[in-house]
């Protein structure tokens, strides 16, 4: 029977990140994935003569050489080298104002150009603008302290140093907001940014807000030169690199336990025996299909009751591959969000309430950032809203083609009545995904690539400092979207690395105790 | 670091202690909640895992033989009783046969209606290929009563509104008429909404496959038409001779785009190739099945000289599984997996579904132009579809599992 000392259960963001993690500091290591790509969410789709990314719009926290944010910190520290592309500006946002008026912005990227900009849309509104930005440095500062102290940060250093961020962390962007006396209509265009959070501005921590947007503004947006499956792939290779070893198409099915301590991993490719699993898979998919009942903790069954399967970012999403260039289709702009309204509760609401009520689009033509996406004379573009289990829980087999295609008609049909922007009659491929595909490809449950909600006390900053409360069977840690720093990849990787590192200590002190492989 | 000059240290409505206070005011919520056994089952997971199952368990309900076409249709029920994955007409079945100590897998498009599969009901119709591993061989063995594996409806050769035109041509020849019998039956039953013209080549009359049915559907569904072409025969009020870019004018809509659909053996995708070129259409109005690898890669303009007829060794991983075989530059590499019994992935056997992707860690391949649909990181990075790579050197390959 194959012995490692850890095996990682999933090659997504997180399983990556965690399987270098562990290899690096000199853990054999195994990484184990149930589909025949790595990646999950970062992958990506060929079709005809073009490839296609599903999931990634824009990559947080890279930023460019000489202001390096977390994530190029990351992949430098594991050693993963790839080329990147800068996004060409923060977004377009084309809704109505909570006020009733319409919208259309375009916000650039960078702290100064970003309040400029505000200001030509917002007269008036530079001060506080400043004001917000200086709040976000403090916020972003204080949880780097926070993560750099794995959760046990010194009181005294938090309330000296990082004192804004105490006042402000605790409360939703929305009462922040209020309390800074943010204009208006500046609120409303900030609020563009909370789809990528899934969580509206009254129940999103102003902290995990914070944070997102400033790495945003202040570093810019970037993709991968060859989709994101460049990423996951350049990052599989290095972990084999390192003397790491990948199973494909290698599905856990059951974790073995030996007392209450996880020693192995059944699948389909035989049991493997190890010391640790890192597993990159939803806590309620563990604790009710993949470990004995009787070994799941009181506490973690009122932990799953009490989140009450609030998952977020239930994907669902169009592409299309056309035969002629942005410039031919009019197309300018690398993302256009289009949501109903600013008003991000309703929005949340109507987005919940299905595809009836669900106005939200963002729409995305990767050849703006990466004017070689696809062959010479294309592009490629695509469009993501969210699903609702309203729709597709009990859908039929039978209508589930028309259903798709239906809700990806009224994307299209949302595009061309905001931006004017008509494709039809240029689609050379085109692919739908739903919450069902994403359920199928990534196992996560109901195709929800977020994780649980990080809403109101389950917050990411509440997570992060119950790090060593959650989650405690021993041998045995989850890592992911629905782990203490939510979702996104950037955040998925580094939720990797911190749980890696965790288990890389739990594993020393109980060897320190006279454990035994 | 300096004091902001900001207004939220005065405000009274934000209070510095709550941060303190949210691992608490968490743990509170969670233990004000009652426990329950977790529940790891989500209905959109259980949905998409009965539309898209990993293997499917078919047992053969009724073998109907088709005389002159030299062909048989495979009538398959669930043999876990009840419905089957829902499809889209125009998929295929990838079966998974083990043959003389081999694992093989083969792609049969469905040919009946959707519809069908709600009432647990599938059919693939399978012609004589004198000299090939497989087709004769089930021909021959396959018994009403068998049971099969085989994966779910795959493939891509589908009616999609938002791409392709209300008016298709589609262009069958031989066996590559399955695809076609379902997106007909689902045209005639509502399933699908567009119409099909279908030029349809064969040998002679009496050796078209499906003509009944064709015959009566077009009777039926004023949306499909078929016209039968012979190669080998002349008859008076029927087309002769191959498809060419003058008969498909000749019944396409005079005025307007129509999309090109094309399924069939490689001599006719080579025949075609120049005709359909001569029409000029976007490349988004053709659409063909892919067809296996070609069986003669040293045909290809850009396959490496004196390569025919050598032999390699492949070292092959599969997870802890390691073993050495025999391969031949002549045959793609998953065919030296099949041929050694190991249950390597593999579905479309085109280089489409990028199912068998494995990491070739050393060693080199050739890949023909037309199968090559690899990923840019994957071509970059080492790994291969065994499906369509012809060894050129000994190999070490490391393979994925599988589900069955």
């Amino acid at each position: 029977m194959p012995r490692y000392d850890i095996v990682v259960v999933g090659a997504g963001n997180a399983g990556m990140s965690a399987a270098l993690q562990c290899q690096l500091a000199g853990m054999k290591t195994l990484l184990i994935e149930q589909h025949n790509l790595p990646g999950g969410a970062a992958t990506s789709i060929v079709r005809g003569r073009f490839e296609i990314d599903p999931t990634l719009h824009e990559l947080c926290d890279y930023g460019p050489a000489d202001n390096p944010g977390d994530l190029r910190n990351l992949l430098d520290k594991y050693g993963v080298k790839l080329d990147f592309y800068e996004c060409p500006e923060c977004f377009r946002c084309i809704s109505t104002y909570r006020d009733g008026t319409p919208m259309d912005v375009t916000m650039p990227a960078g702290i100064a150009a970003f309040i400029d900009k505000m200001e030509s849309y917002v007269p008036g509104s530079r001060e506080k603008m400043e004001q917000l930005f200086d709040l976000f440095q403090v916020v972003l500062d204080g949880i780097a302290y926070i993560t750099a102290s794995r959760g046990n940060p010194d009181p005294k250093i938090l309330g000296t140093t990082y004192a804004n961020m105490l006042k402000t962390g605790a409360y939703s962007t929305q009462e922040v907001f209020d309390a800074l006396e943010l204009p208006l209509k500046c609120q409303d265009i900030l609020s563009t940014y909370w789809s990528y959070l899934g969580v509206d501005m009254e129940h999103l921590a102003f902290i995990h807000y914070a944070a997102m947007v400033h790495k945003y503004v202040s570093r810019g947006a970037y993709i991968p030169a060859h989709t994101s499956h460049q990423l996951s792939t350049a990052m599989v290779e290095r972990f084999r690199e390192l003397g790491g070893d990948v199973w494909f198409n290698c599905r856990a099915e059951e974790f073995l336990f030996n007392g209450d301590r996880c020693v192995g991993v059944k699948t389909n490719m035989g049991t493997v025996d190890c010391m640790y699993v890192l597993a990159n898979i939803n806590p309620d998919l563990i604790y009710g299909r993949m470990m004995p009942k009787e070994l799941v903790p009181e506490r973690e069954k009122k932990l799953s009751k009490a989140r009450d399967r609030k998952l977020g970012g239930r994907m669902y999403t169009m592409y299309l591959c056309l035969d002629a260039t942005p410039e031919e289709l009019g197309i300018k702009d690398y993302t256009i969000f289009m949501p109903g309204t600013a008003d991000s509760v309703a929005e949340y609401n109507n987005i919940m309430g299905g595809m009836k009520t669900n106005e939200f689009t963002i729409f995305v033509c990767n050849n703006l950032t990466n004017p070689e996406f696809s062959p010479p004379g294309t592009c490629v573009v695509s469009f993501t809203t969210f699903g609702s289990p309203v729709d597709w829980n009990d859908l039929k087999q039978e209508d589930y083609f028309r259903f798709k295609t239906e809700g990806a008609m009224k994307m299209l049909n949302t595009l061309k009545k905001k931006t004017g922007i008509d494709l039809t009659g240029h689609v050379e491929e085109i692919e739908i995904c739903s919450p069902w595909t994403f359920a199928r490809y990534l196992g996560v449950p109901e195709g929800a690539v977020y994780g649980y909600e990080a809403r109101d006390w389950d917050g990411m900053m509440a997570r992060m400092q119950m790090i060593g409360y959650d989650y405690p069977i021993k041998g045995l840690r989850p890592v992911g979207a629905a782990g203490p720093r939510s979702d996104g990849f950037t955040a998925s990787m580094i939720c990797g690395q911190l749980m890696a590192g965790s288990a890389l200590m739990d594993l020393k002190k109980w060897k320190e105790e006279g454990g035994k492989a | 670091m300096a004091e902001l000059n900001i207004q939220i240290s005065a405000d009274p409505r934000l209070d510095m202690q709550k941060f303190a206070t949210m691992a608490k005011v968490r743990e509170e919520a969670i233990q004000a909640t009652p426990a329950e056994e977790v529940n790891g089952t989500f209905a959109i997971n259980e949905n998409a895992k009965a539309l898209h199952p990993d293997v499917m368990k078919l047992v053969i309900d009724e073998i109907i033989d088709r005389g002159a076409a030299e062909a048989k249709t495979y009538i398959l029920k669930n043999a876990d009783g009840g419905p089957l994955p829902y499809f889209r007409a125009g998929q295929y079945l990838s079966l998974k046969l083990p043959l003389d100590g081999s694992f093989v897998t083969r792609s049969y498009s469905l040919c009946l209606s959707p519809k069908e599969a709600l009432n647990g009901k599938y059919a693939i119709t399978i012609r004589t290929n004198p000299g090939g591993f497989v087709a004769d061989r089930l021909l021959e063995s396959l018994k009403a009563g068998d049971t099969v594996l085989s994966s779910g409806p795959q493939g891509f050769f589908y009616y999609e509104a938002l791409r392709d035109k209300k008016q298709v041509i589609g262009l069958a020849g031989g066996s590559g008429i399955t695809p076609f019998l379902s997106l007909a039956s689902a045209i005639c039953d509502g399933t699908e909404d567009f119409e099909l013209t279908l030029l349809y080549g064969s040998r002679t009359e009496e050796s078209i496959l499906f003509r009944s049915e064709l015959d009566a559907i077009a009777a039926a569904c004023p949306k499909f038409k078929v016209i039968h072409v012979l190669s080998d025969e002349k008859k008076d009020g029927w087309e002769s001779g191959f498809i060419t870019a003058e008969m498909i004018r000749k019944y396409a809509p005079a005025d307007g785009e129509y999309s090109v659909y094309l399924c069939g053996p490689e001599a006719m995708y080579r025949f075609l190739k120049p005709e359909i070129a001569k029409l000029k259409l976007p490349e988004r109005l053709f659409r063909r099945k892919l067809i296996d690898v070609t069986k003669t890669p040293w045909e290809c303009e850009d396959h490496p000289k004196d390569m025919r007829g050598k032999s390699f060794t492949v070292k092959v991983k599969q997870g802890p599984a390691e073993c050495e075989i025999p391969a031949s530059a002549d045959e793609p590499v998953l065919v030296a997996l099949e041929r050694a019994g190991i249950k390597a992935p593999s579905r479309c056997r085109a280089g489409e579904c990028g199912w068998c992707r494995s990491r070739l860690l050393e060693g080199t391949v050739f890949v023909p132009q037309e199968n090559e649909m690899r990923r840019w990181a994957d071509k970059h990075y080492g790994y291969i579809h065994p499906c369509c790579s012809f060894p050129t050197s000994d190999l070490v390959l490391e393979v994925p599992g599988e589900f069955f």
